[in-house]
């Protein structure tokens, strides 16, 4: 009985470890794929949420270009369907002094280190942003 | 990316290289070292499949049990029951010396190890109730004992076998040694200065003498060398004085005469005629200096080394002499070459193995191993040998209404005491059974010591075998 | 939904599942009915599956390490269970205890400030563990690296492993160029792999020397002195091993174990007896026979997994090991702390390259140094001390929180 058992288990052990790797190897390669928008020395907005306690995409990083906007509709930049985000919520500014964030008027506002912002602001590094549910890390290099 | 990140991806790279070579280097091991080190004596895995395996019985061509194992409270015994009769064909198998013979190279078969897939799958689910294989062998069992008998009390070889298939039915050597016994009297037999231990069957290597000739012979017929040679009784080679049996001059030989009365020096002459190239490439298409593939352990037998022949040497060669060295398996091919029409038959030992419910699970089928001469050569030789026995040096062989076909020789050697050789088959017309036997410094000659151990032999062999 | 559910979900499942099947095979064997096997299966199971919960909690750094390891560690557990039960359930208790720790030095790491600092401090420390294994050490296997307190053996090699991981990481991040301090900072490293080699632990010796190189590599603005470094580590090796005997004996074994195999040999070739006679799936767990080789729970555990889950479960073994390093490096390029960056390398490398030396004395690719499979092997200090580790890991993959409470600390 044994015997058969440990036969039959051993064919079913190293399958399942292997799809056990491969789980893992397929996390770490949704992580990698969007890590992978980090070329050069662009400054990025990284999530803080764990992304698999949202419930709609959202990817780990984004790069910032020289205007970037945010918001729930297709057609900006970057598009995350929050309920808690507006059709367009909130733009990004690239400039040579510095990269600066302004609301956009929308519903719910957006923090900046927990406060909410008013004006175009510029942005540290380290600056953790909120936007509806989703938090962002500010980084600048 | 800054350059301490560059050297952390550059570590990263380098661990994947380092553990990626782990994986490499486990693969490679699996599939190319395993096998050659898996059967050390100090793999413990092996024994302990010899532990729950019953080890497979060895059996003769008429299924008559040769070698059994049977099971003594969790431990196996090996029995051999006829003792010293089988002791270079079977061999034995002993955790302390190791095995021989078919024991060893069978083993994984005995063993059922290598059975398909699924047996073992079956095997394993079922548990340790396992059976080996069992191994049929070629040999008649009571041919090998009628050849043990006639060798008793001396020191030498028979091998008997089928010319048309390869198949052996007598293999001994002597002196032997008990298996049954081994424990007991293993100090005794390596110490014995006769080494018993040896097969002198196939890894004996005796100064053929003049049975050598028929391969001489062949070159002759294959290159279409001068045959006609004038005898005055001796030689000057290079030098060296070459006689024959007490200088008897034959006077003016052909190639069949100079084989019945087996003349040195018309045979020295022919060597020399031939060249040293034309008798080797006989020589080597009668398998000397190659490998005989065997069921059990076999020497190459020698014609030369590398270096060249000398005049002298080629001429003593001819003969037998000098530096060639045979097996008594490898002449026995050679008179069952001659009796095949010029092809050699890969000889066999194993022919089939059953599983512990009598099926079949493998047969060793003839194959031919060399094409050495065409059928005319080989009839024409087979023509003289029946001459050799009807008029010839080899009288002692003839048998009543059979025609026997055989060649003597006498083989000096580095004491005083020469080799008896016989090689030889019967019936001439339609060959049923080869010979070899050589006596190991016997001190006679072929013709009158060798001759007659045959002759017993082939007469039996001729009643049983159909 | 539900399948994005399961997609994320699944590592876990499995590990539960590989668990609860191993067990339920384990509790056939040998048909002797035992009833610690199913309090074991149950312990295991919770233990891993409340742990990992918590640190979803907690954390919001890594979390594929735990799971990866807690799979290293089942294979370890269901392997060493098959070897000896008795051994088997006092490592599911280590198992227990190593999260315990891992928990204890994740908070304390945490919530703990001013690691960086104590250059000297992790210095004396180890100087101190080091002496006192030298007096009240016993000799285990050639090597005198355990200390017995109240029964139970502790091996402290392994938890300097982790002070020197703090003591480099600690001196990069104070680093000025002051030639003297440099002097004594090589000084001082020397002093631990001397030691080291007193106490005939080549094994830790190496790793040390390893971590020691690698983090030379990547922060030691004086380039030159790397490759002195390693030269000189080179020149050592080589003279030592026709000089010192224990040393010599080691590459005697891997060089040509089979003219040695009664003894010098003996180990490493049974080892490749028990590879080879598993083939590509193994012999079935419990059907082979890897108790012929000697020390098989601890420093050959490997060979055991080959022997009876096949070289398929030997690769899984090194392919976890391989995320596990990939995972540490990941955590040490996006730590912009730079103690818990150069901690992160130093543990990872150490974990990494232990598994390295091991796995490749036990197949023979390099020679064999008595090392223990971080995770898998059987052994109290190693899985306390790997899990320890990991715990810091842990704290080094937060970036966010460390860098604000960094900010705060220094404003204060």
């Amino acid at each position: 009985m044994f015997n058969f058992l440990s036969l039959i288990f051993r064919y079913i052990f190293i399958m399942m470890i292997y799809l056990f790797i491969f789980g893992i190897m397929r996390m770490i390669y949704l992580d990698i794929s969007s890590m992978k928008a980090i070329i050069g020395n662009h400054p990025y907005l990284k999530l803080i949420n764990r992304k698999d306690q949202l419930p709609f995409k959202v990817k780990e990083v984004y790069v910032l270009d020289k205007e970037t906007t945010i918001g729930r509709k297709n057609g900006n930049e970057i598009v995350i369907k929050d309920p808690y985000i507006s059709n367009d919520h909130v733009k990004f500014y690239v400039k040579e002094e510095g990269v600066f964030i302004e609301d956009i008027d929308s519903a719910n506002g957006t923090c900046l280190n927990e406060e909410r912002i008013i004006d175009m602001v510029m942005l540290r590094n380290g600056d953790r942003i909120k936007i509806g549910q989703v938090e962002f890390l500010y980084v600048d290099y | 990316m800054d350059t301490t990140a560059k050297r952390i991806v550059k570590v990263l790279i380098l661990f994947c290289i380092l553990l990626g070579s782990l994986v490499l280097y486990l693969s490679y091991f699996e599939i190319f070292v395993v096998a050659k080190i898996q059967d050390n004596p100090y793999n413990k895995r092996q024994w302990m499949r010899e532990e729950y395996v019953l080890r497979g019985s060895i059996l003769d061509r008429n299924e008559k049990v040769l070698a059994s194992s049977i099971k003594q409270d969790k431990q196996q015994i090996r029995n051999y029951p006829f003792k010293n009769l089988y002791s270079h064909v079977i061999g034995y198998s002993f955790k302390e010396y190791g095995k021989t013979a078919i024991e060893k190279n069978y083993n994984n078969q005995l063993l059922g190890i290598g059975n398909s897939p699924l047996t073992k799958v079956k095997d394993k689910i079922m548990g340790s109730d396992n059976m080996g294989n069992n191994v049929v062998l070629t040999i008649d069992h009571t041919l090998q004992k009628n050849a043990d008998e006639l060798l008793r009390g001396k020191k030498g070889s028979i091998v008997l076998m089928n010319p048309k298939t390869g198949e052996i039915y007598a293999m001994v050597s002597k002196p032997d040694f008990d298996p049954n016994t081994m424990r007991d009297d293993w100090q005794d037999i390596i110490e014995n200065k006769e080494s018993p231990l040896i097969n002198r069957a196939t890894t004996g290597l005796y100064t053929p003498g003049s049975v050598f000739k028929m391969i001489t012979a062949t070159s002759v017929m294959e290159n279409n060398s001068n045959q006609n040679y004038f005898c005055e009784g001796k030689t000057n080679i290079g030098g060296y004085v070459l006689k024959d049996y007490h200088s008897i001059a034959h006077g003016n030989v052909d190639l069949e005469k100079a084989l019945i009365y087996s003349c040195n020096v018309a045979f020295s002459q022919m060597g020399i005629e031939l060249g040293e190239e034309k008798l080797k490439s006989t020589a080597q298409k009668y398998m000397f200096d190659k490998q005989i593939p065997f069921d059990i352990m076999s020497k190459k037998s020698i014609f030369s080394e590398e270096v060249k022949m000398t005049k002298t040497e080629l001429g003593v060669s001819a003969i037998g002499q000098g530096k060639v060295l045979v097996t008594p398996l490898n002449m026995a091919m050679v008179a069952s070459t001659i009796a095949n029409d010029g092809n050699m038959m890969k000889p066999f030992l194993v022919k089939e193995i059953i599983n512990s419910k009598n099926r079949i699970i493998k047969m060793q089928p003839p194959k031919i191993l060399s094409h050495v001469t065409n059928k005319e050569n080989a009839n024409k030789l087979r023509d003289i040998m029946i001459q050799v026995v009807e008029v010839g040096t080899g009288k002692k062989a003839k048998i009543k209404n059979v025609r026997v076909a055989g060649k003597t020789g006498t083989a000096e050697n580095g004491s005083d005491k020469e080799h008896a050789w016989f090689i030889g088959f019967a019936p001439a017309n339609d060959p049923k059974v080869a010979i070899a036997v050589v006596l190991e410094n016997e001190g006679k000659t072929g013709g009158t010591s060798a001759a007659p151990i045959a002759r017993e032999i082939l007469k039996n062999a001729l009643n049983r075998v159909q | 939904m539900m399948k994005k559910f399961l997609m994320n979900k699944m590592p876990q499942t499995l590990l539960v599942f590989v668990n609860i099947l191993s067990m339920f095979l384990l509790y056939f064997y040998k048909e002797r009915f035992d009833k610690s096997i199913l309090i074991s299966v149950i312990l295991l199971v919770a233990t891993i599956y409340i742990s990992n919960y918590i640190l979803l909690k907690i954390s919001s750094g890594d979390h594929y390490l735990f799971l990866v390891v807690s799979m290293l560690s089942s294979i370890g557990i269901i392997m060493i269970y098959r070897l000896n039960p008795v051994y088997g359930f006092r490592q599911i208790i280590w198992f227990g205890v190593g999260i315990v720790f891992y928990f204890i030095f994740y908070f304390c790491v945490k919530r703990i400030k001013g690691w960086k600092k104590w250059l000297n401090g992790y210095f004396i420390i180890s100087m101190i563990l080091f002496v006192v294994t030298q007096v009240l050490g016993t000799k285990i296997k050639g090597a005198t690296n355990w200390i017995r307190i109240g029964g139970i053996g502790i091996q402290p090699s392994e938890i300097i492993k982790i002070i020197f991981v703090f003591y480099l990481a600690s001196y990069y991040t104070n680093y000025t160029k002051k030639a003297n301090e440099k002097y004594k900072f090589l000084g001082v490293v020397y002093s631990y792999i001397a030691f080291l080699f007193i106490q005939r632990d080549l094994g830790t010796a190496m790793i040390f020397c390893f971590v020691f190189f690698i983090i030379l590599y990547i922060y030691e603005e004086d380039r030159k002195l790397i490759y002195y470094q390693i030269i000189g580590g080179l020149i050592i090796g080589i003279v030592s091993s026709f000089l010192i005997h224990h040393v010599q004996v080691r590459f005697i074994a891997w060089f040509n174990p089979w003219e040695y195999i009664e003894k010098e040999g003996y180990q490493i070739t049974q080892s490749l007896f028990a590879i080879g006679a598993g083939g590509f799936f193994g012999t079935g767990i419990g059907l082979g026979h890897p108790e012929f080789i000697p020390e098989v729970h601890t420093d050959f555990i490997f060979s055991a997994i080959c022997e009876e889950m096949g070289i398929f479960g030997g690769i899984a073994v090194i392919m976890l090991f391989l995320i596990l390093v990939y995972r540490g490096f990941k955590i040490a390029l996006n730590q912009y702390d730079k103690f818990f960056k150069i901690v992160a390398i130093g543990i990872t490398t150490t974990l990494g390259f232990q598994a390295f030396i091991i796995v490749g004395g036990v197949i023979k690719m390099i020679p064999l140094t008595g090392v223990t499979l971080p995770f898998v092997s059987y052994g109290g200090s190693s899985l306390v001390a790997s899990f320890a580790a990991l715990g810091i890991l842990q704290v080094a993959s937060e970036e966010i929180q460390m860098e604000q409470e960094e900010g705060d600390g220094y404003n204060s």
